[in-house]
């Protein structure tokens, strides 16, 4: 009974880990949002749904707030009427990336990335593991990270430039799609988006460090 | 020989323990974050002080494109990611900044935000030697910046 961490390049995926991948990328990329027919359910804007509305005004009769936040709050009480918009949002979602998570589909993510993490940031294959954790949760992968430099897995400018990656945008995943799930309602591009621009800002992050380290601390 | 004990979980299980989790993240950070972030721009609001930093920041906020009482956004993600979103929201609420507004700064949020908490939660935690943390603040602040240009070009297409 030996059963070794599957980390790196020996990670097993169950194989539809790599089409839940795709649907969960379909599924907050708002693609379908506008979709006619069935494919619409398999949207997140659309399951999440909408609060009722109040009711209706005739013309001219005034105003009526969209939702239970009301209209005109300010300070600490409409925080906490906002707030309470938001629970679903982010109930929704976490649980959605849970389902991800037990379906493979982050493993698979992590399989597919493992090959990529030398050319894109000079890293190797078996910070795969810690890289998709640290999106998931910031003090999980900071403290694989220490695990990998202790036990020599990975050199010190390599737990630099991870470091590096690591630091700008914490938690991404999780923090996207709770904290920012509080604007999603106001932005004017696709939920994916900022979230695609994001990683992409952190692989130049580390770059940014790995140019530093090779350059300017060459010793 | 796979052999495993572990009760058998559903995928039930696992959003209802997402969605717990979710619950759990809302109450205790979410909530208590956007508190903050509302009440700190009704002191803005009632003192005028938003329209002060809205004039000082005017040059610097738009090259990208945004108005200068959105560094209050930046300010705020700076010591709390959800801080900043909070902001961002309750400055939505008040008519200050529009949807294109918080589209550009939402990458720039996370990418350069709660650092200081960060500071000890990730680099820390991880043992980085601390000669590199200016360049690790420096990265993050290139990144943020540099997100906002690439965000500006996305609203825009």
């Amino acid at each position: 009974m030996k059963e070794r961490k599957s980390e790196g390049n020996e990670v097993k995926v169950r194989w539809y880990g790599y089409i839940v991948l795709v649907i969960a990328i379909l599924f907050f990329s708002g693609v379908f949002t506008a979709f006619e027919g069935p494919l619409k359910a398999l949207d997140f804007t659309n399951l999440a749904g909408d609060f009722g509305k109040l009711g209706t005004l005739e013309e001219g009769a005034g105003s009526l707030a969209s939702n239970f936040r009301g209209t005109g709050g300010a300070g600490a009480k409409d925080a906490w009427m906002f707030a309470m918009t938001l629970f679903p949002t982010v109930m929704f979602a976490l649980g959605v990336v849970k389902v991800v998570e037990y379906l493979d589909g982050l493993k698979a993510a992590q399989k597919l990335l493992t090959p990529l993490l030398r050319p894109l940031m000079g890293l190797p294959g078996i910070s795969g593991l810690t890289l998709i954790a640290s999106l998931q949760s910031a003090d999980a992968g900071a403290s694989m990270l220490n695990t990998l430099a202790e036990e020599g897995e990975i050199t010190e400018k390599e737990k630099n430039i991870f470091a590096a990656f690591q630091f700008s945008g914490g938690g991404t995943l999780t923090n996207y799609l709770s904290s920012c799930a509080a604007l999603f309602a106001f932005m004017t591009v696709p939920i994916l988006v900022p979230l695609a621009v994001v990683i992409a800002f952190k692989i130049v992050g580390a770059n940014l460090m790995r140019i530093y380290l090779n350059k300017v601390c060459k010793q | 020989m796979d052999k495993k004990v572990t009760p058998k979980k559903t995928v039930v299980d696992a959003f209802v323990e997402g969605a717990r989790n979710g619950f759990g993240i809302s109450a205790n950070s979410m909530a208590p974050n956007v508190m903050f972030a509302f009440v700190l721009i009704q002191i803005l609001n009632l003192t005028g002080l938003s329209d002060i930093l809205g004039v000082i920041f005017q040059p610097v906020m738009g090259i990208f494109g945004l108005p200068g009482v959105a560094a209050t956004v930046l300010i705020a993600s700076f010591l709390s990611m959800g801080g900043g979103v909070g902001v961002a929201a309750s400055l939505y609420s008040s008519g200050l900044i529009n949807g294109t507004h918080i589209s550009i700064m939402i990458p720039a949020i996370m990418l350069m935000g709660a650092l200081l908490q960060y500071m000890g939660r990730i680099l820390g935690t991880a043992n980085v030697d601390n000669k590199y943390y200016p360049q690790l603040f420096a990265i993050c602040f290139i990144n943020a910046i540099l997100s906002m240009f690439v965000m500006r070009l996305i609203v825009s297409l």
